[in-house]
């Protein structure tokens, strides 16, 4: 069956929208717009999502794992078609056969060499010199990938993801968090471990304002010495806490990293508490042992609304001024970052 | 065929500036305007549905290449309107009342993840990882067993008394004289540490504690426990009780989802209950097969059912919730088929290692 052919009157109708956008008279979130508090708000729920993860690991066990890219892909689509700021739904764009693609590619340039490597180090029947160099190269393989599929995983999930039509990117360089790596492991190593509130925040500092919504950058003002004395209290209360301290630098931490990051005029602010954290945390650890990991769904949805309902965006935004920039980035990074375990959260 | 417009909203893909404007559906396409005289018409054949699939969701409409523009509708009804406003193109777009019957499909597909899964639980990662442990090479085995040896048995804890060292070494040169050559270097040694346990390192090496040996009160009854061991490394136990915990990884990470966080937890316990499942099966078949391996070395089978009579006695004392934890089988059951499988035996057994005092030999640690 062949489509209708269009009308000369739709083709003229067409071509409106270049000669004539439409008045700003008649948008929404004009420069009126000030010092409200904004918060981004989920609306999917677990059930759905749990049914998407049922079809998904079926597929993915018939086709040998196969299917895996495209149920990530079915599940970002979902969480972001579910979450809403201003009243506007996110929307993903990552297709599974791109993601299938960049992993078979980052397979072949990373996965099997380090398989190759590891089994030459501890299978096969060769000199140990050659094991040794081995296990060598192995690390190092790991260690300068895991920065490329940091930056290259983050690059396309921001480059997939959308507001208001408006894509999002991430426009850092990999040898900068190399650099950042490097300093941050020795200085780590030679300060024992007093140099990782500064790491830390180094590494947010990277991520964070190197991305950019549209043609606009998100800002980060925090400093690793403001985290030290937190850090130092964690520390100290490691052993009385029986560790359990660490939750509360976690919230801090997460508190501070958002309370330093701005957009625009308008800056985020974050309310988490170690206390909530925990609780979060041990019932989510209690659902997945009781379940043997069945109530994933629950469990990811919970971790969103818990942050969602943390989370502000305070001050006016210029919405209007924010032009589409999207940024080319290709399915590599993200297929590599599979190879690591990165699990990826709106929260 | 005009119908009541629609409510929606307009992003033009340039600018994150959201215009509200309505919808109506004409003969050929979507037409939009946004209030201020400004209208556009988006041909049905040209749009696609990127949201709206299920509960809760908007339904989003996209038109164009690489930064599309966008429609947004929150009226899941609208969907209906669209289909039959372009009746041609319907599969384009998603029809809600399909809704409860996906529903339906989703709980079968449970059930396929539970069948599948339990398929491969039960038959498929035992059946693959016994072909993937004959591609494993001895050596490799030889130099894991190096190393778990030197932990389990070190050195100097070896008994090297060479009347009973030529004793162990007969019975095991019993054994395995009928088989056929195997790759292993078979050797058992005696470490003088007061554990009732003996172990198959993988890579052909056993390791009997002097617990164990002062309880066996002939040499038959050691030969029971060798041939039972001499299977683990045979059968190569160890090889494949490794790889099935991988595969037990990847399957559970499969259908939990996502193996970061705390869900890494929850994993480790379900595979710890998957391995121990895989090792009592490991169990079953070192007792049969080592009945076997007895009764063709023609050694009499009373030996192996007696001291494992002996052990299961001392099981018995242990709640019956921890049986079940065991790493072997359930002890009546395991007698059972031990009698079992001894009751094919023909021609009557030669006895071991005749004229020595077995009961001054075992002490010899």
């Amino acid at each position: 069956m062949t489509p209708p052919e269009p009308l000369d009157e739709d083709r003229t109708l067409d071509s409106s929208i270049f000669r004539r956008p439409p008045e700003t008279t008649n948008a929404e979130s004009g420069p009126a717009d000030t010092g409200r508090s904004r918060r981004p708000r989920f609306h999917g729920d677990a059930g759905t999502l749990f049914g998407i993860h049922v079809v998904n690991v079926l597929l993915t066990l018939v086709t040998l794992g196969v299917y895996y890219v495209w149920a990530k892909t079915r599940v970002r689509h979902y969480v972001f078609g579910q979450t809403a700021m201003e009243g506007d739904r996110f929307a993903y764009h990552g297709a599974g056969t791109e993601l299938l693609l960049g992993t078979l590619k980052a397979a072949l340039v990373f996965g099997l060499p380090v398989l190759g490597l590891n089994l030459v180090r501890d299978v096969f029947e060769v000199p140990d010199p050659v094991k040794a160099a081995a296990g060598v190269l192995a690390g190092a393989l790991v260690f300068v990938f895991l920065p490329v599929a940091l930056v290259g995983g983050r690059r396309y999930r921001l480059s997939r993801t959308s507001w208001r039509g408006i894509r999002f990117s991430f426009r850092g360089h990999v040898r900068d968090l190399i650099k950042i790596f490097m300093r941050g492991g020795l200085l780590t190593t030679v300060t024992l471990g007093f140099y990782t509130p500064f790491f830390q925040v180094n590494r947010q500092a990277f991520l964070v304002t190197h991305s950019y919504f549209g043609s606009r950058r998100l800002e980060f003002t925090g400093r690793g010495q403001d985290l030290f004395s937190p850090f130092m209290v964690a520390v100290l209360l490691t052993l009385p806490t029986l560790g359990l301290g660490w939750v509360w630098y976690v919230a801090h931490k997460r508190r501070y990293f958002w309370d330093h990051t701005r957009f625009d005029t308008a800056r985020f602010g974050c309310s988490v508490t170690g206390k909530a954290l925990l609780a979060l945390w041990a019932i989510n650890l209690l659902a997945l042992v009781g379940t043997l990991g069945l109530a994933w769904p629950w469990v990811r949805v919970r971790n969103i609304r818990f942050a969602f309902s943390n989370l502000t965006l305070i001050g006016p935004l210029d919405l209007g001024r924010i032009q589409q920039q999207a940024q080319h980035a290709s399915p590599f990074g993200e297929g590599l970052s599979g190879f690591f375990d990165s699990g990826f959260d709106l929260a | 065929m005009m119908r009541s417009p629609w409510p929606a909203f307009y992003l033009d893909g340039k600018t994150a500036v959201r215009h509200t404007a309505t919808l109506r559906l004409m003969r050929e396409g979507l037409e939009i305007s946004t209030g201020n005289g400004w209208t556009c018409r988006w041909l049905y054949r040209e749009i696609r549905q990127t949201q709206g699939f299920y509960p809760g969701e908007v339904v989003r409409l996209e038109r164009g290449g690489v930064h599309p523009e966008v429609l947004v509708v929150s009226a899941v009804e609208f969907l209906t309107s669209l289909r039959k406003a372009a009746p041609d193109l319907g599969r384009r777009f998603h029809d809600p009342t399909r809704r409860a019957t996906r529903r339906r499909l989703t709980v079968l597909a449970g059930a396929g993840v539970i069948a599948a899964s339990l398929g491969i639980y039960l038959w498929g990662i035992p059946i693959l990882a016994a072909l993937a442990a004959t591609f494993v090479p001895v050596s490799w085995e030889e130099r894991v067993g190096q190393s778990a040896l030197s932990q389990f048995a070190p050195p100097g804890r070896h008994c090297s008394d060479p009347q009973l060292r030529a004793a162990v070494n007969e019975v095991l040169e019993t054994l395995t004289a009928p088989a056929p050559r195997s790759p292993y270097a078979l050797r058992v040694s005696v470490v003088n540490t007061p554990l009732v346990n003996a172990i198959a390192v993988p890579g052909g090496h056993i390791v009997v504690f002097r617990g164990l040996l002062e309880r066996t009160r002939s040499p038959e009854e050691l030969a029971g426990v060798l041939a039972h061991e001499l299977q683990h490394v045979l059968r190569r136990h160890a090889t494949r009780a490794m790889l099935q915990g991988a595969s037990m990884g990847l399957l559970l990470a499969t259908i939990s989802g996502d193996a970061t966080g705390p869900l890494a937890y929850g994993l480790g316990a379900a595979r710890a209950l998957g391995d121990l499942s895989y090792s009592r099966q490991a169990e079953g078949e070192a007792d049969a097969d080592g009945m076997k391996m007895l009764l063709e070395a023609q050694v009499d089978p009373a030996g192996m059912i007696d001291f494992f009579e002996v052990l299961a006695k001392e099981e018995g004392a242990r709640p019956a919730g921890f049986k079940y934890l065991s790493s072997h089988p359930m002890a009546d059951d395991r007698l059972a088929r031990l009698k079992n499988v001894a009751s094919g035996q023909r021609g009557t057994p030669v006895k071991l290692l005749p004229g020595t005092d077995w009961s001054r030999l075992s002490k010899l640690c």
